[in-house]
């Protein structure tokens, strides 16, 4: 192996160098994260996941009783209110929980993976503000568990979860000529439908038609949500009456329990396109935005050898002599360039927690200045400011991707003029923040190791100060480049 | 007086809440530590290397025009004349009504032991650990000298210190307080990362395009920068007024290799505001007990590069104001630009160390003994009480 091969496996396919942290030496290393990684319990959501259910629980029927008294004509606003804050307090923790999870786990593959899909499967947490709790749990119980086995079981974790029906608005989709619909209206939502095809599985290269998403969706009545519960349920009462096609293929549901659109999903993973589409986005995320079609065509092949075992493509592509080629050649996302930092910075993980608890109930202090003329300043805690709203200024906040599409992966959205300077005016406040004494050459050492170019050392040495030196290297074209 | 207190009570409040996580300090503007007694002191660090000689030039030193006529003004072009040898640049005009009350001085052809112009980084820890290179601790000077102030019983301070202020660093108890501030990047901080956003095609691209922006980021919005500092020195002066004895801060923007007319002239200018504001801050009675010092790593070269700039140098000028030092007068013992008396033939000599100016100050503002200073703030200086430094009345 190349002497880098450790720095590229830890930049390229993890959060990045850490100190006193052993980067990965070898394929084998990386591929026994996926197993490591799904038997860690994740940091989110806070309470748990069974614990997540019972807060769910007890705000839907919070939420229940104030709704019932308002329609007596006695609403109770502030009640709404406080459930609206305890929504919005929990996601806040568990997004800080998400940042620290990809910052302190030894797990970077599987780290990097949950977020890939995690963005495949996109959700929005702010949709509503039982999405501000199900979104981690979303993650936790769907994505994370599910990520290294077969793509058909990711697949339906991820479509069926409670998270992405009410994304996607499939609870209140009603088959045109179903019973519902006969006897108190109702319409047909194609939402989930689209997104299924042209995203999760066959993407948009796909030879999809408009009747497709259209039969998709007839398929996909009957599937709906439980809004007291939060739980996936099952109402023939939605479901379109007869059979439905989608490429070419009937699907009726006779025993009326939901069997076609489980054998749906089951196809669609199935699919040549899926393989491909899952693949080439895969490649596009991890190596280039140019996807080398011979990596691409050797992870199709075991995508299809294996009946779609997610592990054993992502060992095709780390396999393949270009996933570590020394040109990096893609630009970083917000999140991994932050957590990567922190990562570098060294974060005690016990001070990071001890940041996310006094953050807690706090939204900043108000600080007027000495001279009483300007209105009083923000100052919000040191974790969220470091991390969600920088995230949120740099534009990838945790959890609300701008569409069902997710965010973005290509360089050109990462770095318009006004993203590179909020990585530069974040860089100015972690190492004021976080940087012990520790001069800039070592800092780069630190996170380069040996892929640091001459050029670059030799401009950061160069730098005014410490201070600008430390931030030249955390806003260096190759520490946002892996 | 009601708002001192109020301000006072929510600034505990704010670094309180932090102490559980001391490591991970809010940002450390301005640097300060609280002691018994009425004399005060603030160190401003010019962090990039000051040309003193463009700030206070000797413009009755006929070479002067030789080495940089780029640079060189006289009172007929703008330059405020002080003494009929020396002049101010006229970026730092503001400064003038200190200097005509007696709040104002400068010593001139001084340096840190520091020599080999190489690294800033370097250069820094010198002059913030008072050691010269690779001796002594890796603590602040400044730091060290609190240990030695009289009436310590009464010092109060919380623990949050910052690993980036090298100068405050050590085993002396020292609050961090900051503003809330994008931190604006001085021109010089701006040119050296786009120097390095221009090592990939993408990034200079976007580096570039960050100056085009509208409304303008903060970090390379000079209107913000200017009213950060502002409001920085005037915080740094309200706490003055209350507990605090001692302040630091830093102001970069001296590291001028290109365009230096325009540069130095905008750093001068800030420089001027931000004793202006540390003054207003701090009100007229605390004014009175006060040494300012302003001190940078080293000098610049006296010719003028390609591009428009100087480089690293070795001795420079250090700006004193408050009404606790002599002032209306330059200080040291000017070496002359003759040929032969250019240090390697290329920078102002250095005549005197600045670590005796600062000595000096401790000297008289918080009555360190000489012996105690030679020993325990700068070890092996030699500094003593008749030094030209230390104020006589």
């Amino acid at each position: 192996m190349a002497a880098s091969f450790t720095t590229i496996a830890a930049r390229r396919f993890c959060y990045g160098l850490k100190p006193r942290e052993t980067p990965p030496s070898d394929i084998d290393t990386l591929m026994l994260q996926l197993q490591k990684g799904p038997k860690a319990v994740p940091r989110f959501p806070r309470e748990g996941v069974l614990g997540r259910r019972e807060t769910l629980g007890r705000l839907v029927s919070v939420r229940t009783v104030e709704a019932r008294a308002a329609q007596d004509g006695r609403p109770n606003p502030g009640l709404r209110q406080e459930t609206q804050r305890e929504a919005e307090r929990l996601l806040r923790r568990d997004a800080l929980s998400r940042v620290a999870q990809a910052v302190y786990s030894e797990n970077g593959f599987f780290e990097r993976l949950a977020s890939f899909w995690v963005n495949h499967f996109a959700i929005n947490a702010t949709k509503t503000y039982e999405m501000r709790l199900l979104a981690p749990l979303f993650e936790a119980e769907a994505i994370r568990p599910n990520l290294a086995g077969n793509f058909g079981n990711l697949l339906k974790a991820a479509v069926l979860h409670p998270a992405m029906l009410i994304y996607l608005d499939q609870a209140s989709s009603v088959g045109p000529q179903s019973p519902v619909a006969e006897r108190s209206g109702g319409t047909l939502n194609q939402s989930l439908a689209q997104e299924i095809l042209e995203v999760h599985s066959l993407g948009d290269q796909a030879e999809v038609t408009v009747a497709d998403v259209n039969g998709a969706a007839l398929i996909l009545t009957g599937l709906s949500l439980d809004l007291r519960s939060l739980e996936v349920s099952n109402r023939p009462g939605r479901a379109e009456p007869g059979a439905h096609v989608l490429l070419g293929k009937s699907y009726s549901d006779r025993a009326r329990n939901g069997s076609d659109h489980l054998e749906m999903l089951t196809d669609l993973a199935n699919h040549p396109a899926t393989a491909r589409n899952i693949c080439n986005k895969l490649v596009r995320h991890f190596i280039s935005e140019e996807v080398n079609p011979d990596m691409l065509n050797g992870m199709i092949q075991r995508w299809q050898a294996s009946g779609g075992n997610l592990t054993e493509v992502y060992r095709a592509m780390l396999e393949h002599p270009a996933a570590f080629a020394p040109e990096a050649s893609k630009v970083i996302a917000p999140f991994e360039f932050v957590v990567s930092a922190l990562r570098a910075f060294d974060v005690k993980g016990g001070e990071f927690d001890a940041l996310v608890n006094a953050d807690d109930d706090r939204d900043g202090d108000d600080v007027p200045p000495p001279d009483g003329k300007v209105p009083p300043r923000r100052k919000p805690g040191v974790a969220r400011l470091l991390t969600l709203q920088s995230l949120r200024r740099m534009g990838q906040p945790v959890w609300e991707p701008p569409s069902p599409a997710g965010f973005p992966d290509d360089a050109a959205s990462w770095l318009m003029p006004g993203h590179l300077a909020e990585r530069v005016a974040w860089a100015r406040i972690a190492v004021r923040l976080l940087a012990s004494d520790v001069t800039p050459l070592a800092l780069l050492d630190m996170v380069l190791a040996d892929l640091a170019h001459a050029q670059t050392r030799e401009l950061i040495s160069a730098a005014p100060s410490k201070v600008h030196g430390l931030t030249m290297v955390l806003a260096s074209p190759q520490f946002n480049r892996r | 007086m009601a708002a001192h207190i109020q301000f006072r009570l929510k600034r505990r409040g704010f670094l309180a809440s932090l102490g559980a996580a001391a490591a991970l300090s809010v940002l450390p503007n301005v640097s300060l530590a609280a002691t018994s007694g009425d004399r005060r002191l603030v160190v401003i660090l010019l962090r990039g290397g000051m040309d003193g000689i463009d700030l206070v030039q000797p413009y009755g030193d006929p070479n002067l025009a030789v080495l940089r006529p780029e640079l060189t003004l006289t009172p007929e072009s703008g330059l405020i004349d002080l003494d009929g040898f020396f002049g101010l640049h006229p970026a730092a005009s503001g400064l003038m009504p200190l200097w005509r009350a007696g709040h104002l001085s400068f010593a001139h052809a001084i340096a840190s032991p520091y020599r080999g112009r190489l690294s800033h980084f370097e250069a820094q820890d010198v002059l913030e650990t008072g050691n010269p290179l690779g001796s002594g601790s890796r603590t602040g000077w400044l730091n060290r000298a609190l240990a030695l102030f009289p009436r310590t019983a009464s010092r109060a301070a919380v623990d949050i210190t910052t690993s980036v202020e090298l100068i405050m660093t050590g085993g002396n108890r020292t609050d961090v307080w900051a503003t809330q501030s994008d931190f604006p990047m001085a021109q010089d901080e701006i040119h050296s990362l786009q120097a390095l956003f221009q090592t990939d095609p993408v990034f200079g691209k976007a580096g570039a395009g960050m100056s085009d922006l509208d409304p303008l980021p903060p970090i390379v919005n000079p209107q913000a920068r200017i009213a950060g500092i502002a409001d920085l020195a005037r915080l740094a002066g309200s706490l003055l007024a209350e507990d605090y004895r001692v302040a630091s801060f830093s102001l970069a923007g001296w590291d001028t290799h290109q365009e230096q007319k325009r540069d130095l002239a905008e750093s001068a200018r800030l420089l001027s505001e931000a004793v202006l504001n540390l003054q207003a801050g701090m009100g007229e009675a605390a004014w009175q007990q006060t040494a300012v010092v302003a001190i940078t790593e080293f000098g610049r070269s006296l010719r003028l590069n390609s591009t428009g700039g100087t480089d690293h140098g070795t001795a420079s000028a250090a700006l004193l104001a408050g009404g606790a030092i002599a002032g209306g007068r330059i200080l040291g013992n000017w070496p002359g630009l003759a040929e032969g008396q250019l240090f390697e033939g290329r920078d102002l000599a250095p005549t005197r160390d600045i670590r005796e100016l600062l000595a000096a100050l401790l000297f008289q503002q918080f009555e360190i003994t000489a012996a105690n200073l030679n020993a325990k703030v700068f070890p092996g200086l030699g500094f003593e009480p008749s030094s030209l430094f230390v104020k006589t009345n």
